[in-house]
């Protein structure tokens, strides 16, 4: 592959020229007991994708990181009125696609299909919702996979880096907590806690089903009324809670060791904004001429000019109520000093030399150009509609985005970026081969050791 | 449940839908320089793209030069006459367009994605580094950094490539297919300036690539660009064919690879299978997910659910040439590579011998057909499939006949082809751990 660069968090822009690009029309009711629905109707091709979002996520574990996410698996482990058997067959004889996920906010459970199978498909996928089984033995065997998959994923710095760096922005707060879970968490997790985590969230009043697709409007609305009018909730609805800050009071580097490295893999940053931040969409922008396009400064000089990396970029990670903004990239573990000192460098130009207008330009019509590509599938629509859901975000921030990018200017980049990212006490965290990155790590700031192999993605309580 | 009856559904609608999308609508046109076009208009958004399908990948490579078709793939980026280093991404970039591209064992294919206003820019973008590449030594050194950093990091991060790799190198003992398509490093670093300006005068001839565009765009203005910018790059002869045939593999090969930060035994045993365009293509597509695809798949069950192995994979040949049928896993806690490796050879031996059922088959084909909705539900899927087509089938059209050829399929035909390749004789078995069984 040419590169690896990628605007993967440019969840809104519109396209370039003069063409207006709207979000097509969708229909937003709640039902009787609380039910968020959307729909959306697309018959481009004959599939219809469904969404099912709930607002908790991993800030809902408390003391036991991993439930949530595993409460969102777990919902693929049959019904109280089909078996995980049942419901794997169903879907896989369709080639229809399931699948649950969960985030630090949102916990999702994915279809798409064919047209045709709805009327048996969609019955099974509210089953999983209202009335899942949590079988134990399925329940225990996902929570085994879960266990080796802890293990496996630090096989790879690229999988637990972000991890390692929301851990070190975070520290004890909600936003710290590891969507998967440490190993010892996901051991100590029981069926009743799956069981109470179902019941305290996955609550209609909490929850909404997106359906975009070849389907009529009025059809749908029905069959959904149907097929969730039994869903109630119990007791209290969740409170909404603080989620926590970024802590950046001064420079830290989390050195994490990993002996067999034979490169460094980096991220560098500080706190960012929420995903309804008024400036969302213009930093989207600037955010493009750092580092989320293949010319962006840390590619150009990380990667094109110097040679000493693959791919280098950045991003603003956003949350619903903060966020973070983040450098990264990787390099071989003798450039490891000359790869941070150039990210460093690179970046600082932000406030040395400020964005040239000719690059904003070039970075307006980028973000507008690539935008409608991001929306092109009834799953792409889906998960966008839900997202905004879970995120309070109004339709006008993706319709008036072009509007939106067009009106930024030099002068008002220059406030943005001076505004919104972090100068001073960056955060940084590597991964390598601690003994030969030591005395580079003790450079950037206060420096905290941790052992890749170790539990967790924090240090080990002492 | 009515199996039946939903199946037929939905063979009818995707066998209706692949052609409406490409055989009525797609037209194509060939330069009198030999570079073919295929048009696909689509107004579901305004952007569009352009695929560039080139005949190279790294079974055009020796020995020495291994690496080389990737390692252009990355220049191809760095220069030409009129747009000097650097300028093919920004002038794309500021026309609110992106690029990539993929090398292969048989392939390197260009991707542009842009709006459709920007298509005569992206014309004039390929049409200058295709003619007039130049070729800057100071900017090989630097991108030979960026090539060692992409290879060094797809060893670190992922141990399914890193095993993937060792398994062609012993599988294959003369054909190209035995390197990486990255290439050895040694080779990386030894390329010189001859090499790399003999290989684009020998393979990047306009009549050794087919583009297609795919999007809001009209075939007579693609036609009418594509002669402005293209029809002046001369003809050239066609490259060398790659004349090593793999000797036939006469017994089982095995191999070890040691990673010390590797928590679990990764497995991988692939046998020798023949080219995209056999006849027995579409049987070993079947086969292929019948062991690995979903979670009712065999392998799934077999050793997912049996708490054997956490993951099961496969990948299946479609190259020019006779390549790998792959089949993996992953070992759970304290599976041995032994014990993972017998229990995935009796699902294997378990199809060879008694076949596949009725409703296996048909979910198979279902899968199929639903994939297709998908690929071709977005202007990327609809350009690299028929870009494939053309390529490894000679048609695109050959795109419209997928549903039918999977339709066709028997029990039988499954069974036979397990019979055929699955075979011990023509397997290579790999593992990957943190230490070698004593």
């Amino acid at each position: 592959m040419k590169m690896i660069v990628s605007a993967g968090l440019l969840a809104v822009a519109a396209h370039a020229g003069a063409a207006e690009f709207r979000l097509p029309a969708f229909e937003t009711t709640k039902l009787p007991n609380g039910l968020t629905v959307y729909l959306m109707e697309r018959h481009e091709a004959p599939i219809i994708a469904v969404r099912t979002v709930v607002k908790a996520g991993s800030v809902n574990d408390g003391s036991q990181p991993g439930l949530a996410t595993l409460t969102a698996d777990a919902t693929l482990l049959g019904s109280t009125q089909h078996s995980k058997a049942d419901i794997d067959k169903a879907f896989d004889f369709r080639g229809a696609m399931l699948a649950a996920s969960g985030s630090a906010e949102q916990l999702t459970l994915d279809a798409d299909f064919a047209r045709e199978d709805a009327a048996e498909l969609m019955p099974l996928l509210a089953e999983m919702v209202v009335s899942p089984s949590f079988d134990a033995a399925e329940l225990a065997k996902l929570q085994k996979r879960r266990l080796i998959g802890l293990s496996q994923a630090k096989e790879a710095p690229r999988n637990v880096v972000k991890a390692y760096y929301n851990s070190m922005l975070f520290g004890s707060s909600p936003y710290a907590i590891p969507e998967r879970g440490t190993i010892a968490s996901m051991t100590a997790l029981r069926q009743q806690d799956v069981q109470g985590f179902h019941q305290r969230y996955y609550r209609p009043d909490n929850a909404a089903i997106v359906v975009v697709g070849d389907f009529k409007t009025a059809d749908m609305k029905a069959r959904i009324a149907s097929l969730y009018a039994n869903w109630r909730a119990t007791g209290p609805a969740p409170k909404t809670q603080d989620n926590g800050k970024v802590n950046a009071d001064k420079a830290r580097v989390w050195l994490v060791n990993k002996p067999d490295a034979i490169e460094t893999t980096f991220m560098i940053g500080g706190p960012g904004i929420a995903r309804n931040d008024p400036d969302y969409v213009p930093l989207q922008v600037l955010n493009t001429v750092m580092g989320g396009r293949f010319t962006s400064w840390l590619n150009d000089e990380l990667r094109v000019n110097s040679g000493l990396t693959y791919g280098a970029r950045s991003e603003f990670a956003t949350l619903s109520q903060t966020g973070v903004f983040g450098i990264s990239s990787f390099t071989a573990l003798p450039n490891t000093k000359p790869a941070l000192e150039l990210a460093l460098k690179t970046y600082n130009r932000l406030w040395d030399k400020g964005i040239h207008a000719a690059t904003l330009e070039s970075a307006k019509a980028y973000v507008k150009g690539q935008y409608p590509p991001r929306f092109e599938t009834s799953s792409q629509l889906a998960s966008l509609l839900g997202d905004m859901f879970v995120s309070n975000v109004g339709r006008e921030q993706i319709d008036n985005f072009m509007r939106d990018v067009d009106a930024l200017t030099p002068a008002r980049a220059k406030a943005l970026a001076e505004r919104h990212f972090p100068r001073k006490n960056l955060q940084m965290v590597l991964i390598g081969k601690a003994d030969a990155i030591r005395p580079i790590a003790a450079a950037y700031g206060e420096v905290t050791e941790l052992d890749i192999n170790a539990d967790g993605f924090g240090p080990v309580a002492k | 449940m009515k199996w039946k009856v939903l199946a037929a559904s939905i063979m009818l609608g995707a066998a209706s839908l692949a052609q409406a999308a490409v055989s009525a609508d797609a037209r194509s046109f060939t330069l009198p320089n030999g570079m073919k076009f295929i048009v696909l208009e689509s107004r579901a958004i305004p952007n569009a793209n352009m695929y560039t399908f080139w005949k190279v990948g790294s079974r055009n490579e020796q020995p020495g030069t291994t690496g080389l078709s990737h390692f252009f793939e990355h220049m191809m980026f760095n220069g030409s006459k009129k747009y000097g280093p650097k300028m093919f991404d920004s002038t794309l970039e500021a026309k609110g367009g992106s690029n990539n591209a993929y090398t292969s064992n048989d392939v390197t294919v260009y991707q542009d994605w842009f709006p459709a206003a920007s298509l005569e820019t992206v014309f004039a973008l390929e049409s200058d580094r295709i003619g007039h590449l130049s070729i800057d030594p100071k900017l090989v050194e630097s991108e030979r950094g960026v090539v060692l950093s992409e290879r060094s990091t797809g060893l670190e991060n992922s141990n399914i490539r890193l095993l993937s790799q060792e398994v062609s190198g012993v599988a294959f003992q003369a054909h190209p297919y035995s390197w990486p398509v990255i290439g050895h490093e040694s080779d990386i670093k030894a390329w010189t300036q001859d090499d790399l300006v003999s290989f684009f005068k020998t393979y990047y001839a306009p009549n050794n690539a087919v583009a297609v565009i795919v999007g809001d765009v009209k075939f007579d203005e693609v036609k009418r660009l594509a002669t402005r910018y293209f029809a002046a790059i001369p003809k050239r002869a066609l490259p060398p064919k790659v004349r090593t045939v793999e000797p036939p593999q006469t017994g089982e090969r095995r191999l070890f690879v040691t990673k010390a930060s590797a928590t679990s035994p990764n497995l991988m045993v692939a046998y020798k299978t023949p080219q995209a365009n056999h006849p027995d293509y579409y049987a070993l597509e079947v086969l292929q997910s019948i062991l690995a695809e979903g979670k009712t798949s065999r392998l799934y069950q077999a050793l997912v659910e049996q708490q054997l192995a956490t993951s099961v994979g496969a990948s299946g040949s479609d190259g020019f040439d006779p390549g790998l049928f792959a089949v993996y896993a992953v070992a759970a806690d304290q599976v041995t590579p032994a014990r993972l490796e017998q229990a995935l050879l009796a699902e294997v031996a378990r199809v060879s011998k008694d076949g596949v059922t009725e409703e296996e088959l048909q979910k198979v084909k279902n899968q199929k057909l639903v994939n297709l909705y998908r690929q071709l539900e977005t202007i990327n899927g609809k350009a690299q499939n028929i870009g494939w087509y053309e390529t490894f089938f000679g048609d695109y059209r050959k795109l419209d006949e997928v549903p039918a050829n999977f339709k066709k399929l028997t029990r039988a035909d499954i069974q036979a082809v397990a019979a055929k390749y699955l075979v011990k004789s023509q397997r290579t078995v790999g593992v990957l751990a943190a230490k070698e069984p004593e």
